[in-house]
């Protein structure tokens, strides 16, 4: 209810628009909804796959816009993810700690800054998708390791392939991060002599059932997204490292400490003394702990050699935000396990506090897309769509500049096709892959890099068929000058110039090589989907209460003391 | 101390020794994005190369107020003249330039003072240009300062210059019609020289192009490689390499770059020209001063721009032929200027020449395209 209350109506006002990423998630989306099996998208890139990303949130997206429209389709998509979140939150809270703390585990989710942070500024649809139903599928995985039970092993190896349609690296980190705390967690209730017989498996067979469900889990997931893996297999991804500022230093530049640390931790940070004096002293915890504490360096970027040296040249490819993420909802049960005790013990005074600095926290994540906006100007590009669209000026390519997020709903309003996209991990033109920088449409911000791109693509206009060049910042307006592009027209009230090469063939269909075969699409059409309705329908399956977390698992309960003081 | 305590204590310490190590030694991407180009961003400035390397570090972040107030000589300029003599005192490709990196050399060094070079790479959006300063350091109580060498701004006196420069009109079909989609005949023009030659990083064809019609013309170059079995190798446009607008009977020099072929796998070169009608101006004027050829070592052509008209240009492009003693055309080179052209006031130019053709040259010559806010709306 709490989440309803809360993400309903920032959802209806349509806030995820203002993101980074919503755009790009809508624009993917949208080719589903007309090629639901044909993944190759002309639109952008010159012609590109859209296996280069997992499918299943566009998806859902695409068949809900149905019913909703793009836009709102996405907010239904995304609100479920949410929900599910507080649901997946309690689920995995439960193997640590008492049903109370794992339902202020859930509370805490609803206002957690790091959730919203990705929903409403970065709009990373696909992380917050994958995290609830990955979170879901651990209890599962929790009753496979320790009971060895079959419909347990089938609900979390769905749930986890589910997962991995939504967002592959989830699944790859989340290994590390959450189902090793997690395997950690059987081992060492195995050892704990109040446990039943059938409550200790041996170590023997929890490496077994490991394997057993990492094969299943393996296999699985290599055929419902064969075709990502075979692109991937096929063009490896080469491209010059493009610069994230959540690889800064958040201390040395304190700015992005502010966007990638301060807002989405918000008053979190405050608790995470009491997350590690927690997490350390009670035994059960502190594999969650110490997955928590990994989390946490990696997510703080480049402000300490961890996420560079476990990475390596990776840490130049992944943002870290996400890591972030993962290390909050990582600290979530032992944060409701301390706000449980916090409230036990200072009752009213304690929930004003606590109440108030979860909805600070909840506020200030949500309202950065605000006070830092992905895209400040926040303009309507129906005017170009039109332009486009009309006269045939859709024969040929274009390329927008100085249209930030915006490059994502022009293409989804113009029949036009571009050399621009946002998905660095889809594109592979050598112009666009070679100096490290991500959209056209932002050359400016990444300096030499981008500028190099953009004049390189400009130089190749002939090749590509790009004759329009769609300009909302006078920035570039001496480069195209120079290079022989000439004003043709101005939109939007003149605040939009239209500039154009002369003898530009039309466009023509390139890249043709990298189409996936027809069955590849068919596939993709149907499994990474497919897993989703068979995910909301095994866990359905009648199950044996699980039996993760017990009254007697907290060593330092009530009436214990620390530091010699009563603590309740 | 129990196992917990132990856990917790080994937790906070590993923490504060990983930030600790991360801000002594930040990794690579820490350190381009706080401005700095060797990664030891706490060292105080106890040294001159050090103190200059931190001013470096606060333009690059363009953090002003840091930068001005750590100059020796701030009381001889104010911190608004300090920013426009980097980044321009009026629109120009200084404005938005963003430092790519610097260097600093140093000199020489006595005790209470050094020279060092500074060497400022600026990115702007036609490319790249070197900003080079030398910088005097003083000693300051237990740290260096930095003497910034401000270069003030000129100023002419108010007068009014008359403007009787030749122009063309062009009246469109429609008024929607596109640009170029004009139904008129398109402007005679021939290219007058081409001459490929082969360099380190691949093939270079260059030449030259004239509007030999009566009117103006926007032109460009494309050259297409065709290899000896007859297949093409590649095809390329002149892109900035050339004047685009040419006055009836003006001549540009071209550039044509095919990076990664070799000229002995080219059998034939096709060359297209292409010219649209444009309406054109002769106004501004760039007069090009005080033109000089050094001659090798560091071969360069030197000289000054001056704006006869009486208006800004904003981007001016120099472009330079170079002949050997037969009249034949063996380089073009070109160079933007990073600051504005203001009416009357020089501005110099230097565009460097490879050493292997700087021995052949004999003569220049060197034209000027220029770029003005709002000259083509």
């Amino acid at each position: 209810m709490a989440a309803v209350a809360i993400h309903l109506p920032l959802m209806l006002m349509q806030l995820p628009l203002k993101s980074y990423d919503t755009n790009f998630h809508i624009f993917f989306a949208s080719h589903y909804v007309h090629h639901w099996f044909d993944p190759w998208n002309v639109k952008w890139f010159a012609g590109f796959s859209q296996t280069t990303y997992p499918p299943l949130p566009q998806q859902w997206v695409a068949l809900l816009s149905w019913l909703f429209g793009l836009n709102m389709a996405y907010m239904a998509v995304q609100l479920a993810a949410i929900l599910l979140l507080a649901v997946g939150v309690y689920r995995f809270s439960r193997l640590w700690v008492s049903p109370r703390a794992a339902s202020y585990a859930a509370l805490a989710s609803v206002f957690l800054g790091n959730e919203s942070f990705l929903v409403y500024s970065a709009g990373q649809l696909s992380t917050t998708f994958a995290a609830p139903i990955y979170l879901n599928a651990l209890p599962y995985f929790f009753d496979w390791l320790r009971y060895g039970k079959w419909r347990s092993l089938l609900k979390a190896c769905v749930l986890l392939v589910a997962a991995a349609a939504a967002h592959h690296a989830t699944l790859i980190f989340g290994s590390a991060f959450f189902a090793l705390p997690v395997i950690a967690l059987v081992l060492l209730d195995g050892k704990n002599e109040d446990r039943e017989a059938d409550e200790k498996p041996s170590v023997q067979a929890v490496i077994a059932r490991t394997v057993t469900l990492t094969i299943v889990v393996g296999i699985a997931i290599a055929v419902v997204l064969l075709p990502y893996w075979i692109g991937l297999i096929r063009y490896p991804i080469t491209q010059t490292p493009i610069p994230h500022p959540s690889r800064a230093s958040y201390i040395l530049s304190p700015e992005w400490g502010l966007n990638y640390f301060l807002v989405p931790y918000g008053a979190l940070i405050l608790a995470l003394p009491f997350i590690v004096i927690r997490g350390a002293a009670v035994a059960r915890l502190r594999p969650l702990l110490l997955g928590f504490w990994v989390a946490f360096l990696v997510g703080l970027g480049g402000t300490t050699p961890v996420g560079k040296l476990l990475l390596g040249r990776a840490f130049e490819v992944l943002t870290f935000e996400r890591f972030s993420y993962w290390a909050a909802l990582l600290a979530l049960p032992i944060l409701g396990l301390v706000i449980m005790e916090f409230i036990d013990r200072f009752r009213l005074k304690a929930a004003i506090t606590v109440a108030l600095l979860a909805a600070s926290t909840c506020t200030l994540a949500v309202a950065w897309s605000s006070i830092r906006p992905a895209d400040a100007a926040n303009f309507d590009v129906s005017s170009v769509a039109q332009w486009l669209n009309r006269d045939g000026h859709d024969r040929f390519r274009y390329v927008t500049l100085g249209f930030g997020n915006k490059l994502s709903r022009l293409a989804i309003m113009t029949d036009a096709n571009s050399v621009d996209g946002e998905s660095n991990s889809s594109r592979m033109l050598p112009e666009l892959t070679k100096f490290g920088g991500a959209a056209l449409t932002s050359s400016k911000y990444f300096a030499k890099p981008g500028m190099d791109s953009l004049r390189a693509m400009l130089a190749h206009a002939d090749r590509y068929g790009l004759k329009w060049v769609i300009v909302r910042d006078s920035y570039y307006d001496p480069l195209l000058y120079f290079a022989g592009w000439r004003q043709v027209d101005e939109l939007d009230n003149k605040t939009i110039t239209v500039w154009g090469k002369d003898g530009v063939p039309p466009a023509t269909p390139m890249n043709t090589s990298q189409r996936p075969p027809r069955w590849q699409g068919v596939l993709w059409g149907t499994l990474p989907f497919g897993f989703s309705i068979l995910a909301l329908l095994v866990i359905w399956l009648p199950e044996k209460r699980s039996r993760g977390f017990r009254d007697d698992d907290l060593p330092l309960s009530t009436e214990q003391t620390i530091d010699g003081e009563v603590i309740s | 101390m129990n196992k917990g305590r132990l856990l917790a204590v080994a937790i906070v310490v590993a923490t504060l020794a990983l930030l600790a190590i991360g801000t002594i030694w930040p990794v690579p991407s820490a350190v381009a994005y706080a401005g700095g180009g060797k990664g030891d961003l706490l060292v105080s400035p106890s040294t001159p190369e050090a103190a200059a390397n931190d001013l470096g570090t606060q333009i690059r972040l363009h953090a002003w107020d840091k930068a001005y107030s750590s100059l020796a000589n701030k009381a001889e300029f104010t911190q608004s003249q300090f920013i426009h003599d980097l980044t321009g005192y009026a629109l120009s490709l200084r404005t938005y330039a963003t430092l790519d990196g610097f260097e600093v050399q140093p000199l020489h060094q006595s005790a209470n003072d050094a020279e060092v070079i500074m060497k400022l790479r600026w990115s702007t959006v036609v490319g790249t240009f070197e900003d080079k300063r030398d910088v005097h350091v003083v000693r300051s109580g237990d740290h260096w300062a930095v003497n910034w060498p401000i270069v003030p701004e000129q100023h002419v006196p108010p007068q009014v210059i008359p403007v009787n420069y030749l122009r063309w009109d062009v009246i469109k079909s429609g008024s929607g019609d596109d640009w170029g989609a004009q139904d008129v005949e398109a402007p005679h023009v021939r290219i007058v020289d081409m001459h490929p030659v082969n360099r380190a990083d691949g093939v270079v064809v260059m030449g030259e192009l004239l509007n030999e019609d009566v009117i103006p013309a926007y032109v460009s170059v494309r050259a297409t490689l065709v290899a000896k079995s007859g297949s093409v190798l590649d095809s390329e446009g002149s892109f900035d390499m050339i004047s685009h607008t040419l006055l009836p009977k003006q001549v540009t020099p071209f550039v044509i770059r095919f990076p990664g072929i070799d000229l002995s796998e080219v059998g034939s070169i096709r060359m297209v020209p292409q010219s649209v009608l444009v309406s054109a101006s002769a106004d501004p004027v760039i007069e090009v001063q005080n033109q000089q050829y050094n001659a090798p070592p560091g071969a360069t052509l030197t000289g000054q721009l001056s704006n006869q008209s009486g208006q800004t240009v904003n981007v001016a492009h120099v472009l330079s032929s170079f002949y050997d003693k037969n009249g034949q055309l063996v380089w073009v080179a070109g160079q933007y200027i990073d600051r504005a052209l203001q009416p009357q006031i020089p501005v110099d130019f230097r565009i460097s020449v490879p050493e292997d053709i700087a021995r052949k040259i004999n003569t220049e010559r060197t034209v000027v395209s220029t770029y003005a806010v709002g000259s083509f709306q």
